[in-house]
């Protein structure tokens, strides 16, 4: 059976396309799928250091696609996690060396060789964004809970939908405590938005920043809320797609569960 | 703190979450209206072939615009008509027909 291609996309840079891609890529190579994380960011590479992987580059994306090495020389092992490899990016390239036909015939490829293909897209709607989408079977479309970065996804959403992609969504960087004052979007206020489903609720997570200075996964820390909201997010994308979303806990206090409620009679008082 | 967010609730104060999904859908909407010149050219262009096959009609007083107000938006053609085409109209319809 041939392996999906999975895009990680948002349109607006930043949001966490790039831990998302590295976090779910592990955590289905720890269920024991096969799996090619590529980096399409070219001239900007930054998977190799967040897999930590960054001193083993010999070739990229590049020379693959221009033929100057063969598919199992540019997919690096990673050095924890069996079956998972990265397809680093070239840095010294232009952003348009690649052609959207290149990226038909590299993932015709892949699809053979792994279960999952991730690509990580670059931000914007450019050359990037177009090789990327122009060969995935499905997309991820992230998003965090600002009002730009919903926009942006809303975009994104659109470009998809014309290519007869339904994306799903992944809200990433999400404070229970704040969407608990009012003061930051739900996940239910985006998927109400922009109407799509709702793949994975990532929580603002300082181990995340932790884990992108060593270089060591995300998802095999069992302390961290994101690294288990990414195990999620791949069950969901490995055959359990009724996994359910869940919530963010806020620990409720007497005050703040009686000023809900004064506020809930407000609203309907209007 | 937690006194201020009752305080909050109480005056009625609305939540930045609120003003944020408002702001957000309202965007969305307008980002979805927006129409380039060179869609609007082309329209118009089209829209001229379309009608001059049954009207005679002065091609450069015709104005096609797009007017938005708070709750809506609205396609607005604009043209003097010199004469009806009655006999081409029924040639131009035979001529699909056949
Ligand atoms: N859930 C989270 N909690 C805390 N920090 C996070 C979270 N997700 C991402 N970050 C941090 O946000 C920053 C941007 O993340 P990342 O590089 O994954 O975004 P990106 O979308 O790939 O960016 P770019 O558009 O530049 O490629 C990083 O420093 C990352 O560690
Ligand atoms: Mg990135």
């Amino acid at each position: 059976m041939e392996g999906k291609v999975i895009v990680m996309t948002s349109g607006k840079g930043g949001v966490g396309k790039t831990t998302v891609t590295a976090s779910v890529g592990a955590a289905l190579a720890l269920q024991g799928k096969r799996v090619a994380i590529v980096d399409m960011d070219i001239g900007l590479r930054n998977l190799d250091v967040v897999m930590g992987l960054e001193n083993r580059i010999v070739f990229n994306v590049v020379d693959l696609i221009q033929g100057r090495c063969k598919l199992k020389q540019a997919a690096i092992k990673d050095r924890r996690i069996d079956n998972l490899f990265l397809i680093p990016a070239s840095q010294s390239d232009d952003k348009d060396v690649i052609k959207p036909e290149n990226m038909v015939w590299l993932t015709n490829k892949l699809r053979k060789e792994y279960d999952f293909t991730l690509l990580d897209c670059p931000a914007g709607i450019e050359h990037g964004f177009k090789n990327s989408i122009a060969a995935a079977d499905e997309a991820i479309v992230i998003c965090t809970p600002d009002v730009s970065a919903v926009r942006d996804a809303d975009r994104v959403i659109g470009l998809l939908y014309a290519r007869s992609i339904t994306p799903k969504l992944v809200v990433n960087r999400i404070s229970p405590k704040m969407v608990e004052n009012g003061d930051m979007l739900s996940h239910d206020d985006i998927v109400d938005v922009l109407s799509i489903d709702l793949v994975g609720l990532v929580e603002m997570d300082d181990q995340v920043v932790v884990s992108s200075n060593t270089g060591v996964p995300l998802v095999t820390n069992r302390e961290s809320k994101a690294g288990m909201a990414f195990q999620r997010i791949a069950m969901r994308l490995n055959g359990q797609p009724d996994l359910p979303i869940e919530n963010p806990m806020v620990q409720r206090g007497f005050w703040r569960t009686i000023g809900k409620k004064l506020g809930r009679r407000n609203k309907d008082a209007k | 703190m937690r006194l201020n967010d009752l305080l909050k609730k109480l005056v009625n104060k609305q939540d930045s979450r609120e003003v944020a999904k408002k702001r957000l859908k309202f965007a969305l909407v307008y980002d979805k209206l927006e129409v380039s010149d060179t869609m609007l050219d082309n329209l118009q262009s089209e829209l001229m072939e379309v009608i001059s096959r049954y009207f005679e009609i002065d091609q450069n007083a015709m104005n096609l615009d797009i007017q938005r107000s708070d709750d809506y938006s609205a396609l607005v053609l604009n043209t003097p008509i010199l004469s009806a085409r009655h006999q081409n109209h029924a040639q131009a319809a035979q001529g699909h027909a056949g």
